[in-house]
């Protein structure tokens, strides 16, 4: 975990350590939190964390769980990823920690849906839950993980033709595309603000036992997502403005490091 | 304002005009959308006040698409599927085939079918497998002798049964876009891929029986045993892993028993193998193994029977786990991608193989297939839901059904405009924005002219062409100039084996995919038999 640093440069160690603070500081709060359920008469539980109404505690794990999953986000956003293209400009920074908290994401919702599984067919009690988590969870990391691949560079396209364009028609090209992306952002937005607005403020829940407020939450972060993803698409089309002309074939779509790594895997004590 | 047969072919040529200037797929799709509706409601309507109008259904269909449970499987099997290439599972489980099989005909052949449907019910993406085939199996093919052309097919056609045979994810988006039952799609696809696979090992057989010299036999290694020896430690591996699922089984079953799991209920579906009344079996199935691996198998026999198969039982574990969690009745198909993450995780950390750094690096490949995925996924929801709103897909069917084709006619066009798009274009864009156009024509078309030899009840005309449409992505995945199998391989094999040699080789399996093709259009029960 030494490698070059992507753009916190001297901040790494104070970000590395507030999130070892916060991430241990999170799992005392927990911990307790789980002992709680034994020893008062209230435990509190999942039906809570999302409606704190003044409890000190809930405040707390939230507060400290989500500082924790911020910086270490962060700190790994710093670590550039084997499969990763190069960072080119300022605004892909926002997108790397959004995809790292995606991530996390991603171990989360197989976390929640483990505990669940087990809760339901070992235990015979299922979780009132464990579904709405995940849902939620999944919403947020699959409009990450979009913001992500557009920084990235990573979409289904067809090349056939954009590769025997010259480099100014190829310029063109990705002119046209970008604007035809603001062109969506834009009417997006412009046909789902009211409604996005409206259910935001009223914080409008799933309609279920634990009512969690993904309506509220998510239909609003699909307007800022793609909003988003249309300046990255602009911050892309700066940035690659001056490239000399690409030309793709599929094998490009093949990444070598997972072949490198899927061999040494295959090599190890192959005695 | 405009009549929808103009908008159609607006959108379409529009289509292709975008996708010709290299405008990704899901942003084409997106700002289509935006078109459609244009072109439906005029500026007045659409732009009359900030912050509504038509242009809301864009949103909604976007917001569908993310909370959709189902659409939540795909990350966890592609993180699965990360990590599974990772662990050793693989390579033992190959050892372990080849020990069997190293003395048959084409033996290395058949073991990588064999290998390839495996791996294919573990987890449902292609890719990573012609890879992990093309780096174990390869080598030791052209060492021997095989035929190149042989081996390179059989790897690459074999390697991407990954998508035919259940979990699959070309299945799940398929049942995600025309909201057909995805466990009934696996069911149903179930045999097809099975039946692909053995048309496969029997190609393999035959040509090699024809022409011995495509596969030279292996030398015998010395005191390595043989024939009918090999059979009862074979017989040995069966009965003492049999006595371990059983015994697991029968504790389970006693669990649900101690526990009041299994109470007979009105309603409720008895639990797989979990009753009262199942235990006898379970415990009779188990002495029946027992006797067998003492009295005829012989302990000695079966301790090195057990050594030999080893690597054979994490596989199957992970398949028991994914697929028992979905047809035992216990998850549905997301749960089960997760149990299958914790699954490959558990065996992984067990084989001591499993490291911060594996984990993280199968997070961010999942994370980048995730967020490619998902703006295809977007831009086609977005658009099926303007196309829709303008009564394009009522149209387009009426325009098809009224135009006095045969049934079969109508089929036929569709199964070559997915070849061919498939030359081209990625399964995910295909099944996002040709199938809600296709789908709808083909259930308005009678049911029982459906098929040559046999029909299809109409109920479950999607799921048959669900199938039918899988096995045509098939043969995309070898159809040359793009067929990504191709390329998989290229990356790994020798440098003397150039493209063209690979599609080369690809022919006579491409030729057993539509052969295959044409058994379920023939006969079309063949996917309802299960259901």
């Amino acid at each position: 975990m030494n490698s070059e640093s992507v753009w916190l440069g001297p901040l790494r160690t104070p970000v590395r350590w507030a999130m070892i603070v916060f991430t241990a500081l999170a799992l005392v709060i927990y911990a307790w939190l789980i002992l709680s359920l034994f020893i008062t008469d209230e435990p509190l539980g999942v039906h809570e964390m999302i409606r704190p109404e003044g409890r000190m505690t809930v405040i707390l794990m939230m507060t400290t769980l989500a500082l924790a999953l911020l910086f270490a986000a962060i700190f790994t956003s710093d670590i550039r990823g084997t499969i990763e293209v190069e960072r080119t400009g300022p605004f892909d920074i926002l997108s790397l920690v959004l995809g790292r908290l995606s991530m996390i994401g991603i171990t989360f919702i197989v976390l929640v849906m483990f505990y669940e599984v087990v809760a339901r067919y070992v235990f015979s009690g299922g979780t009132l839950w464990a579904n709405e988590l995940s849902l939620w969870i999944a919403a947020i990391v699959f409009l990450f993980a979009g913001l992500y691949a557009m920084q990235q560079r990573s979409h289904i396209r067809i090349y056939v033709i954009y590769d025997m364009m010259p480099r100014w028609m190829q310029k063109l090209s990705d002119v046209i595309s970008v604007s035809l992306i603001w062109v969506f952002a834009f009417c997006l937005v412009w046909g789902g603000y009211a409604d996005a607005k409206r259910r935001l403020l009223r914080l409008e829940g799933y309609g279920s036992a634990w009512d969690p407020p993904i309506p509220g939450t998510v239909k609003t972060a699909i307007l800022v997502i793609v909003v988003l993803v249309a300046l990255q698409a602009l911050s892309n089309l700066i940035a690659d403005w001056n490239k000399a002309p690409e030309h793709h074939n599929p094998a490009d779509e093949i990444d070598e490091t997972e072949i490198e790594n899927i061999r040494k895997t295959l090599e190890v004590d192959k005695n | 304002m405009v009549d929808i047969g103009t908008l159609s072919l607006v959108v379409l040529l529009l289509m292709f005009v975008l996708l010709a200037i290299g405008m990704p797929l899901g942003f084409a799709s997106a700002f289509l959308a935006v078109v459609t509706l244009y072109l439906k409601f005029g500026d007045d309507i659409l732009f009359r006040s900030f912050g509504q109008g038509p242009f809301n259904v864009l949103g909604q269909a976007v917001y569908r698409q993310m909370v959709n449970y189902v659409l939540i499987s795909v990350p966890l099997f592609i993180f699965m599927a990360a990590l599974l290439e990772r662990s050793g599972i693989a390579r033992d489980m190959y050892s372990s085939l080849n020990v069997w099989l190293s003395r048959t005909r084409g033996g290395i052949a058949i073991v990588t079918s064999i290998m390839a449907v495996i791996m294919a019910a573990m987890s449902g993406i292609i890719g990573g497998e012609v890879v992990l085939l093309g780096l174990i199996a390869l080598p030791q093919m052209l060492r021997l002798g095989y035929n190149q052309n042989l081996a390179i097919g059989t790897i690459c056609a074999s390697g991407s049964l990954g998508t035919m045979i259940p979990p699959s994810i070309v299945l799940i988006f398929y049942g995600l876009v025309t909201e057909t039952s995805i466990k009934a799609l696996f069911t149903a696809s179930f045999l097809p891929g099975f039946m692909l696979a053995t048309f496969f090992i029997v190609y393999i057989i035959i040509r090699t029986q024809l022409d011995p010299d495509q596969a030279p036999l292996p030398p015998q290694e010395p005191g390595a045993p043989e024939g009918n020896e090999k059979r009862l430690m074979f017989l040995g591996f069966v009965s003492r892993f049999g006595m371990w699922i059983t015994g697991v089984l029968t504790l389970r079953a006693l669990f649900f028993t101690v526990t009041g799991n299994n109470v007979i209920t009105e309603g409720v579906d008895p639990i797989f193998l979990g009753m009262v009344a199942d235990i006898p079996w379970l415990i009779g199935t188990f002495v029946l193994f027992g006797v067998i691996m003492y009295f005829i198998v012989g302990m000695e026999r079966t301790a090195k029977g057990w050594e030999m198969g080893y690597g054979l039982i994490a596989p199957i574990v992970v398949i028991g786990v994914v697929l028992g969690s979905i047809y035992g009745g216990i998850t549905g198909i997301t749960e089960a991608a997760g149990m299958g993450v914790v699954a490959v995780f558990t065996i992984g950390m067990i084989r001591r193989e499993m490291t911060f750094e594996i984990v993280w690096d199968a997070l961010l490949r999942t994370l980048k297939s995730t967020g490619t995925i998902i703006w295809v996924t977007i831009g086609a929801a977005a658009l099926a839901a303007a196309y829709t709103l303008a009564g394009g897909p009522t149209y387009v069917a009426n325009l098809i059904v009224g135009a006095d084709m045969p049934t079969m006619g109508i089929i036929l066009v569709m199964m070559v405009v997915f070849l061919i798009m498939g030359m081209f274009m990625d399964w995910v864009g295909i099944v996002l924005l040709i199938m809600p156009v296709f789908l709808p024509i083909v259930v308005r078309l009678p049911a029982e002219e459906i098929g040559w030899l046999g029909s299809v009840d109409a109920r479950y005309v999607p799921i048959w062409f669900g199938v039918v449409f899988c096995m045509n992505m098939q043969v995309s995945f070898l159809s040359p100039p793009f067929g990504p199998a191709a390329f998989y391989l290229k990356s790994v094999a020798p440098a003397h084996i150039s493209l063209t040699d690979i599609f080369r080789g690809f022919l006579p399996f491409i030729a057993l995919q539509l052969l295959a093709l044409t058994v379920l259009l023939a006969w079309p029960p063949i996917v309802t038999i299960f259901l």
